[in-house]
């Protein structure tokens, strides 16, 4: 049917469309990509575009303990959102595949729904907990609250892999003798493993750029490198955050990397979208 | 329990036919997969939001907030910021869904990366790098000069302005979605049809195309409306005094005035706000006939 459309197309008018979409790509995507260069200025001065190229800013931004115990903090909070994200997304998706039982709804909405609340609602929310249960100080709270939110993501990934997954293969494993974990391990796994990595990248991406719990949740030993940016981009903007942000912004590109192989592979651009997975 | 069901179940499974196999056989299977999430989110999730509710109904919270004028103005900018936001969100994503529905194979791929590049980058990269752009000395402010049509820098950061494009960015990817599926949705067949029957691009999009994307348009606007209103980092990295949010007022509530029943009020208004709006988005997709976005 795309076929079709394509030789209908009037030649000149798609490419008026097109001429008019250029400055609404380039709105997108030019300041995502103008960090990485004015990272690597040599000036001492935040400028675009650069006057020469130096690496100067990267070595001051690891050469600075608030900056790396910044990025550690980070990578502790996105291990555990990732690794409890991944269990508790995937297993959702699995104990909730092809099954019908009174309070399914509910359980799925309550799955999705830390999707739905405003994250500024849940930073409260969680402040207020983890408070009161003297959890705050620690990068713990911030990788659980990560959690919490990473697991829908995981959970849609994990459902859409699920959904190509033949009743047949499971039953037949079944029959020849197979108990739950091997018919996991040599039937679900290798269906739901795309799901499942690209779910664990969403958790990675959703913990590592989340700024508004992690803020509220702070302390010296726990401060993120979303929290130092937020703190410090108020009073200047100088290199090293930009240096953080070409750091972030690499990793949204391996991921989406990642992602694109992977779609190229299967041919299917509908698994581009992350909310219609 | 679990093994007594596995027991009975067992001969059936064995069986040849067996419709029912997996939902007996691992009926205490699926119990153990679901216990972890719920407990984790009954825990994590629905505990911090019940006490959060608590709070804000304690020491007369509600009346406090609403009598802040600050609150008030706060609300007042939630509401015009996000609204702008969503109708230039709205219109620039329909371009771009456009673009992407009528580009061949790889295209597609290249230009669905280029709108999941923001997408998959934080909130805070993005605005930092809109205030070096927006900045007195930033690239728009030099070109603008260079062409001159400034004589010495405008302030572009730290206003209305500022917030809304900072917004917009984030929101785009939002607005994608939903009118790309809407645009897939159509029956190629239909503009094939009033083509032979002369129309033209323009009466072809404008009579069959946009009718027939209302339900991703309305789908895509309440969906960017509803994020945001929970806007936080923008008002704060882009805006002035003047553009604080009910999430910048919650913030303040606190983190500043340490009245957590007060921000916990904030948090619940605001909480209603998006529920009420998420309904009405419900009943629209439903009324459109529109797919699952979810």
């Amino acid at each position: 049917m795309k076929r079709s459309r394509k030789t209908l197309q009037p030649g000149r008018q798609r490419k008026l469309l097109s001429l008019l979409s250029l400055p609404v790509f380039a709105f997108l995507v030019v300041p995502t990509l103008i960090v990485v260069p004015v990272a690597l200025n040599n000036s001492r001065y935040i400028t675009f575009p650069p006057g020469g190229v130096s690496l100067a800013a990267v070595q001051g931004f690891f050469a600075d303990q608030a900056w790396t115990s910044a990025l550690s903090a980070s990578m502790q909070a996105a291990g555990i959102a990732v690794v409890l994200g991944t269990v508790f997304g995937a297993s959702a998706a699995l104990g909730l595949h092809g099954r019908k039982f009174p309070g399914q709804q509910a359980v799925v909405g309550l799955v999705l729904a830390p999707m739905i609340v405003p994250t500024v609602v849940l930073a409260l929310a969680f402040y207020q907990f983890f408070i009161s249960v003297g959890l705050v100080g620690s990068i713990i709270p911030i990788g659980l609250a990560h959690a919490v939110i990473a697991t829908p993501y995981v959970y849609l990934t994990t459902r859409a892999s699920l959904a190509g997954l033949n009743p047949a293969l499971v039953r037949s494993a079944q029959s020849l003798g197979a108990g739950m974990l091997s018919v996991f391990r040599h039937v679900h796994l290798p269906v739901i493993l795309p799901g499942l990595i690209s779910g664990a990248l969403f958790a990675f991406s959703v913990s590592i750029d989340e700024t508004v719990m992690a803020l509220f949740m702070q302390s010296p030993g726990a401060t993120t490198l979303p929290v130092k940016m937020f703190t410090d981009i108020q009073f200047n903007l100088t290199p090293k955050i930009a240096v953080s942000s070409a750091l972030l912004v690499t990793v949204a590109t391996i991921g989406l990397l990642i992602q694109v192989v992977y779609v190229l592979k299967r041919r299917s651009t509908a698994r581009m979208m992350p909310l219609a997975v | 329990m679990a093994t007594a069901t596995l027991e009975r179940s067992r001969p059936r499974a064995g069986g040849p036919s067996g419709s029912a196999w997996p939902r007996r056989r691992r009926r205490g299977g699926w119990l153990l997969l679901l216990a972890p999430i719920v407990a984790f989110d009954v825990l994590f999730f629905l505990t911090p939001l019940g006490k959060l509710v608590a709070s804000s109904f304690t020491g007369g919270a509600y009346a406090r907030v609403l009598a802040d004028p600050l609150v008030t103005r706060s609300l007042v900018n939630t509401l015009t910021i996000a609204l702008t936001s969503t109708v230039v969100t709205v219109v620039l994503g329909y371009v771009i869904a456009l673009v992407l529905w009528r580009s061949g194979t790889v295209m597609r791929v290249i230009l669905f990366a280029v709108v999941l590049l923001p997408f998959w980058t934080g909130i805070l990269v993005k605005n930092f790098a809109w205030a070096v752009l927006l900045q007195d000395n930033g690239l728009v402010n030099d070109f603008l000069q260079n062409i001159g049509l400034t004589d010495a820098p405008i302030g572009l950061l730290h206003n209305r302005f500022a917030v809304i494009v900072g917004m917009v960015h984030c929101l785009l990817p939002y607005a994608v979605f939903p009118i790309f599926s809407s645009l897939t949705a159509i029956d190629g067949r239909l503009a094939l049809a009033a083509r032979s029957l002369g129309a033209g691009e323009v009466s072809v999009f404008r009579r069959i195309t946009l009718p027939l994307s209302t339900p991703g348009i309305s789908a895509a606007g309440l969906l960017v409306f509803i994020i945001s209103t929970g806007f936080f980092i923008t008002p704060v990295v882009m805006g002035g005094p003047g553009d604080m949010m009910i999430a910048n007022e919650i913030d303040y509530y606190a983190r500043q005035l340490t009245d957590f029943s007060g921000a916990a009020a904030l948090a619940v208004i605001l909480t209603v706000l998006v529920s009420v709006i998420a309904a009405v988005y419900q009943r629209v997709l439903k009324a459109g006939g529109h797919h699952e976005t979810l």
